[in-house]
């Protein structure tokens, strides 16, 4: 293969010489250590020397004598006996060169891949130490991460970051992120972590019964609309008795309570609890009452309701009302209600969906008494009307027997003197 | 203002020095008659002859040691070892004399010695001659360690390190030595332990060391159009280090790429990133890398001296990575 002739590098720190002339001419035979041309370096002009023997192939734009010359330049070849002129008329730049290489003082004869393919098999293994500045991967997700100047962002900002989706390659939160948060207005932003509150035992006792009831009972509810009129008149003549006699009068709630009260007499099913295989109807009528208090929700049974007049639930259930209110029910306050009453019409509602009070089968939710256009006897007339809301356990009662309970109850409502 | 190369720049540095003051005098081979092997001393023998241009035999412990005594009895020895490598073999007469000497004598004697010679991967000048002993020395109380990055800075610390009383390696990246800057022909002197910041910008600092310093300034443009904006901090100066200006980019940056041709291990990224750390925290937007030549000897093949420095395509890529962490 024809060799390269080239300007060496004749010091360390040469980087150009000045072409003096050729000592052969073109298609000369020259043999290895033979002059072929001269070059002026800053230190000396020094003649250059064939590395091997062949015929000199000098290129056509060969440079003139006295020109300055980069370290490297292409020049002329020298051939084996017999072989193409690799130049043939061609000049030095349009060659195709066999090994185009970067360094030209040094004959670059192998690639690194045959290098590499020429290493001993039983050389060791190197790996390479941080000689790249490539991220590496955590294969393990990690909680939210943040940089240490996002931290410090985030707090001369006020900025929670705590739900920032992180720009990071790895998803962490970095300055940018932070920035762009504190630009975007508030009500734009994603939801922000509030703050924790321990939960109370009572809360705790409250969120199990809840869930047990949610996921243990098969709940329908029932809603329905009473005409509370006749209900509302009896209260205030009720009111007027209890001034004149000192005492308190009975509440909305309490005329409920005998009106629950009968309507379980008259439909034992909705007065039952699931256990095992069967169904125990109870024979007294235990009736919760649902108190909102501070502590959270309590809710104590009056017993043997059926069994009592108006001015007795009245009094029993204020009563237990007060102990309740005051964080101080006593243990037999809370227990072996069969029925529950559950009010939220002094909150404005109408219609819910109360949650069973298990083990019991049926929650009565009571809604505001509403003045409201309503036809009677095929008159417009302003009346006092309730929406009543029964969820009921479909597994102790059918549909037909509740409606027909809570319709009672409706009737019961709309006469309430009987 | 005129453009003139870095091994002219500090030649002219000491041509001044020298004739400024007659206590300077350089020690080394092949520095007399024949002007050093990389220019370094050109013209000097024939004006200040032979007993300021004092050439010596192959015996660097020997002459090194001659420079100790030298610099004790009041004159400031420059030791020309043309390739740092070969300062190796004078290191106890470095380490154990000269870089102690001061603290040894309570201040009574001064040191001012300069102790040059070329460093870094170039040209196939294979593994004997490619040596890059910046960390080494710096390691080392008692020793001034400097490494330019252009011509200017080179002439201008070349006349600091010989004007100090402490003693001072001068180490010149081989591959730069025929750059050319511009150098002006007033006197000036670039102050020692000063760092370059020699691009501003805002989304990165890149701390480059010697000859990667223009490689790094090379591919700022590219990235710029990127919308990567890379602000370049030159140490000039790796012992003592100047962090604080270091501190100063990444407090504006967030971010810090170390890019040297050293080795890695316990290497100048290692320190910097250390201190970055420790005194940054909590202005680092991103952990902070190193760019560094492999942990090998240089071999002698060029495409395989290639693959051991780190090239700009790398450091580039080691910005965006940086930049996208």
């Amino acid at each position: 293969m024809a060799l390269e002739v080239l300007i060496p590098r004749l010091g360390w720190n040469m980087e150009e010489g000045i072409f003096l002339g050729w000592l052969k001419n073109d298609g000369d035979s020259i043999a290895a250590g033979e002059p072929v041309f001269l070059i002026e370096t800053d230190k000396a002009t020094q003649e250059v020397e064939a590395i091997e023997g062949g015929v000199l192939r000098i290129s056509p734009d060969a440079p003139e004598k006295g020109t300055t010359i980069p370290v490297g330049t292409l020049i002329g070849y020298v051939t084996k006996p017999g072989e193409d002129d690799p130049f043939d008329g061609k000049t030095a730049a349009n060659v195709v060169r066999a090994t185009p290489r970067s360094e030209p003082s040094v004959p670059a004869r192998e690639t690194i891949a045959q290098a590499q393919a020429s290493t001993p098999q039983a050389r060791q293994k190197v790996t390479p130490i941080a000689h790249s500045a490539h991220p590496r991967t955590r294969k393990k997700k990690r909680r939210t991460t943040i940089s240490p100047r996002a931290h410090r962002v985030a707090k001369e900002l006020g900025i929670d970051w705590s739900r920032i989706k992180g720009s990071g390659r790895t998803g962490r939160i970095i300055e940018r992120d932070i920035r762009q948060e504190a630009a975007t207005p508030p009500e734009d932003r994603g939801p922000q972590l509030g703050r924790t509150i321990p939960t109370s035992k009572m809360r705790r006792l409250t969120a199990e019964r809840m869930a047990t009831s949610h996921h243990s009972t098969a709940p329908v509810t029932l809603t329905t609309e009473a005409d509370a009129t006749e209900l509302v008149e009896l209260r205030k003549r009720l009111k007027i008795t209890a001034n004149q006699s000192g005492q308190g009068a009975p509440s909305y709630q309490d005329l409920f309570v005998r009106v629950v009260a009968r309507a379980l007499e008259e439909h034992p099913e909705l007065n039952s609890t699931w256990k095992a295989d069967a169904i125990v109807v109870h024979e007294s009528v235990n009736i919760g009452i649902a108190v909102d208090t501070e502590h959270g929700l309590f809710v104590p049974v009056l017993r043997d309701a059926h069994r009592l007049g108006l001015e007795e639930i009245a009094s029993r259930s204020r009563e237990l009302i007060d102990r309740a209110r005051n964080g101080s029910p006593r243990i037999e306050d809370l227990d072996g209600g069969t029925f529950t009453i559950t009010n939220l019409g002094m909150h404005g509602i109408d219609a819910f969906t109360p949650i069973i009070n298990p083990p019991e089968c049926a929650i009565l939710g009571l809604g505001r008494i509403v003045e409201k256009p309503a036809i009677v006897d095929g008159m417009i007339a302003s009346r006092d009307m309730i929406t009543l809301s029964l969820t009921f356990d479909h597994r102790l009662s059918d549909g037909a027997p509740a409606a027909r309970f809570l319709d009672a109850i409706r009737v019961a409502v709309e006469d309430p003197e009987s | 203002m005129r453009e003139i190369t870095f091994m002219d720049a500090t030649l002219e540095a000491l041509s001044e020095e020298m004739a400024q003051d007659p206590t300077i005098f350089v020690m080394g081979e092949g520095i007399g008659k024949r002007g050093g092997n990389f220019n370094s001393t050109t013209g000097l023998y024939d004006i200040h002859g032979q007993d300021r241009l004092c050439d010596t035999p192959i015996s660097e412990r020997g002459f090194t040691g001659l420079a100790a005594g030298a610099a004790m009895t009041g004159t400031r020895p420059v030791i020309d070892y043309m390739f740092i490598d070969f300062a190796l073999d004078a290191v106890g007469e470095i380490i154990n004399q000269i870089a102690k000497m001061q603290y040894m004598s309570s201040g009574r004697l001064k040191m001012p010695i300069v102790l040059r010679g070329c460093i870094g991967i170039c040209h196939s000048a294979a593994t004997h001659h490619s040596g890059n002993y910046s960390v080494m020395f710096s390691h080392f109380p008692g020793l001034r360690v400097v490494v330019p990055s252009n011509a200017y800075d080179a002439k201008g610390l070349l006349k600091a390190s010989i004007r100090s009383d402490d003693p001072v390696l001068f180490m010149e990246p081989r591959s730069l030595l025929s750059q050319k800057a511009p150098v002006p022909e007033e006197e000036y002197v670039v102050e020692i332990g000063k760092a370059n910041v020699a691009r501003t910008g805002s989304d990165v600092t890149v701390v480059a060391i010697g000859n990667l310093v223009p490689e790094t300034l090379k591919i700022c443009e590219q990235l710029e159009s990127e919308g990567i904006s890379v602000e370049v901090v030159d140490p000039r100066t790796i012992s003592p280090l100047d962090v604080e200006t270091v501190l100063e980019s990444v407090q504006n940056t967030g971010r810090l790429l170390i890019v040297d041709e050293n080795f890695a291990p316990f290497g100048i990224g290692a320190e910097i990133a250390a201190q970055i750390a420790d005194q940054a925290f909590d202005d680092l937007d991103a952990p902070i890398r190193r760019l560094n030549g492999l942990h090998t000897p240089t071999p002698y093949s060029p495409p395989l001296e290639n693959t051991v420095v780190p090239q700009p395509d790398q450091i580039a890529q080691s910005i965006r990575d940086l930049v996208a962490e």
